[in-house]
């Protein structure tokens, strides 16, 4: 089935036609909306989850800050759906593509820095230096600065990428493993499975934390600048 | 809806229009040309693209032949199907059970995977390991944590009717609340009537009051009239015994003359000094 480790990062296909559409567009339809007040039960959890996220998150914020409530929800919501979905068998999970990533990524980070720089320009212009420099530093600490913060965007993206993807091929592995002692010596079988519980266990874990941190940096970034 | 609408009045406006694909320019909207410039105003704006609407919806009338639904549709049901093993439907179950019994799904399920094994169209792989622990640890969560996890809604859902029927309810108290106190009122308005005898008693008694004043003024008034004239009268009789005394005695003053006062005088002495001898006499004895 899978030549080599990687096929499951490939672009999926569907008799040769990219449906990596789709796939993304997915999750979306496993978030219900619903017009009435009292719903069942799984759209009164999933609203009282959403509900909660958006309290946490956006209650540091001011007025301004707040305006991007529904950019980071809609942002948290829709990482935490495609990695959890990317841990079912056979699953392509988008957030392993460093494209996707970086087209989230960029575009939030570069919208708080101009934010930032259009009403606060001062302000934050003085967040590239630190209080309390000695002042020979200074021209370096800005270089370096300037530097932390062009290389947040690619962070945001490759911190996403990179733990999602290790995850991912951590459990095939591990499941490689398990098959082919599967084979040889059922008891170490038995271990490589616990191992494999345990791993999914923690790749549920990541996956809910790293949608988090994804939103709750772009939510520092965006405190910042407002 | 908005095609209803627009069909509705489209049908009405334009009868002769009947197949016809575009509108009069703004017949039943505001006049709006096509030529319009960029900067125009919101409400002009909108009227524009409700114009273009009509117009695409009028010309797509061909593509359109299902029914529209005329009445509300009926409400989804509270509860979803019931299913075994959160998969398989139980219907599937009551449809397989004349022909086959209870056991006629499962053979089913077993013979099929046992097939899809054996024959290599499903093939073991890592992946098989990943699923199996994936639905282990899936199954042991939900049968772990569901029942604590819809209790949970529930009372979610049943906060948020407590809340409306909260509010209907302290609605409802406070028109009854109002209703006792209109009736209260009312009642007030019945008993009223002793308010108004006891402020009409104490304005009869203090006309009374004035009533008797004014009289007693007028008495000691007529009183002190009265008293004045015998007063007056009491003065002209004084006077008038004044004078007729003075008028006597001086008259009998003048008539005493200086003889016959000698010889009054002589003889009261001789009167006394008979009287002195008649004293001392008893006096000796």
């Amino acid at each position: 089935m899978n030549e080599n480790l990687f096929t499951p990062f490939s672009t999926p296909t569907i008799l040769n036609q990219p449906a990596t559409i789709p796939i993304i567009l997915f999750p979306a339809t496993l978030v219900l909306t619903s017009k009435h007040p009292i719903n069942n039960r799984l759209a009164t959890i999933q609203q009282n989850l959403i509900q909660l996220t958006l309290k946490q998150m956006m209650m540091t914020h001011n007025a301004k800050g707040q305006t991007w409530s529904l950019m980071l929800t809609s942002l948290i919501t829709f990482i935490a759906m495609t990695n959890l979905l990317g841990l079912l068998p056979y699953s392509f999970t988008p957030t392993t593509q460093l494209s996707m990533n970086l087209a989230m990524a960029i575009p939030l980070w570069a919208g708080t820095v101009m934010v930032g720089l259009r009403f606060k320009t001062k302000n934050s212009l003085a967040h590239l230096l630190p209080q309390g420099t000695p002042t020979p530093l200074i021209p370096m600490l800005v270089v370096i600065e300037t530097i932390s913060l062009l290389i947040q965007p690619v962070a945001l993206a490759v911190r996403l990428t990179a733990n999602i993807t290790a995850g991912h091929l951590l459990m095939h592995l591990i499941g490689n493993a398990a098959l082919a002692l599967s084979t040889a010596n059922f008891s170490l079988t038995l271990l490589t499975s616990t191992l494999l519980t345990l791993l999914t266990i923690l790749e549920i874990a990541v996956a809910l934390i790293q949608a988090y941190v994804f939103t709750l940096l772009v939510s520092l970034y965006l405190h910042n600048n407002t | 809806m908005l095609s209803r609408v627009v069909l509705s009045a489209a049908a009405t406006a334009a009868p002769s229009l009947k197949n016809a694909a575009f509108l009069g320019p703004g017949s039943f909207f505001n006049h709006t040309g096509l030529g319009v410039p960029l900067k125009t105003t919101k409400r002009i704006r909108a009227s524009i693209c409700t114009i273009i609407t009509c117009r695409v919806l009028q010309a797509t009338r061909t593509f359109r032949t299902g029914q529209p639904h005329l009445a509300p549709i009926p409400p989804l049901p509270e509860y979803g199907g019931k299913v075994r093993y959160g998969l398989i439907p139980e219907e599937f179950f009551q449809f397989l059970y004349p022909k086959t019994g209870v056991t006629g799904p499962y053979v089913l399920g077993t013979g099929l995977i046992l097939y899809a094994l054996s024959k290599e169209i499903y093939v073991i792989t890592a992946e098989t390991f990943t699923a199996m622990t994936l639905i282990g640890i899936m199954v042991y969560g939900i049968k772990k944590y569901g029942p604590s996890v819809a209790a949970y809604a529930d009372k979610i859902n049943e906060q948020k009717l407590a809340q409306l029927e909260e509010a209907k309810q302290s609605s409802i108290q406070q028109m009854q609340n109002a209703i006792d106190m209109e009736k209260s009122q009312q009642a007030l308005t019945q008993k009223r009537h002793y308010l108004f005898d006891v402020q009409r008693n104490n304005i009869a008694m203090a006309l009374e009051v004035t009533y008797r004043e004014r009289l007693y003024r007028v008495y000691k008034e007529v009183k002190s009239r009265l008293d004045y004239h015998i007063a007056v009268q009491n003065m002209t009789r004084r006077k008038e015994q004044e004078h007729m005394i003075n008028w006597v005695e001086k008259h009998v003053v003048q008539s005493i003359s200086a003889e016959q006062e000698k010889e009054t005088v002589a003889k009261c002495i001789a009167d006394l000094k008979l009287l002195a001898k008649k004293a001392q006499a008893p006096l000796v004895m």
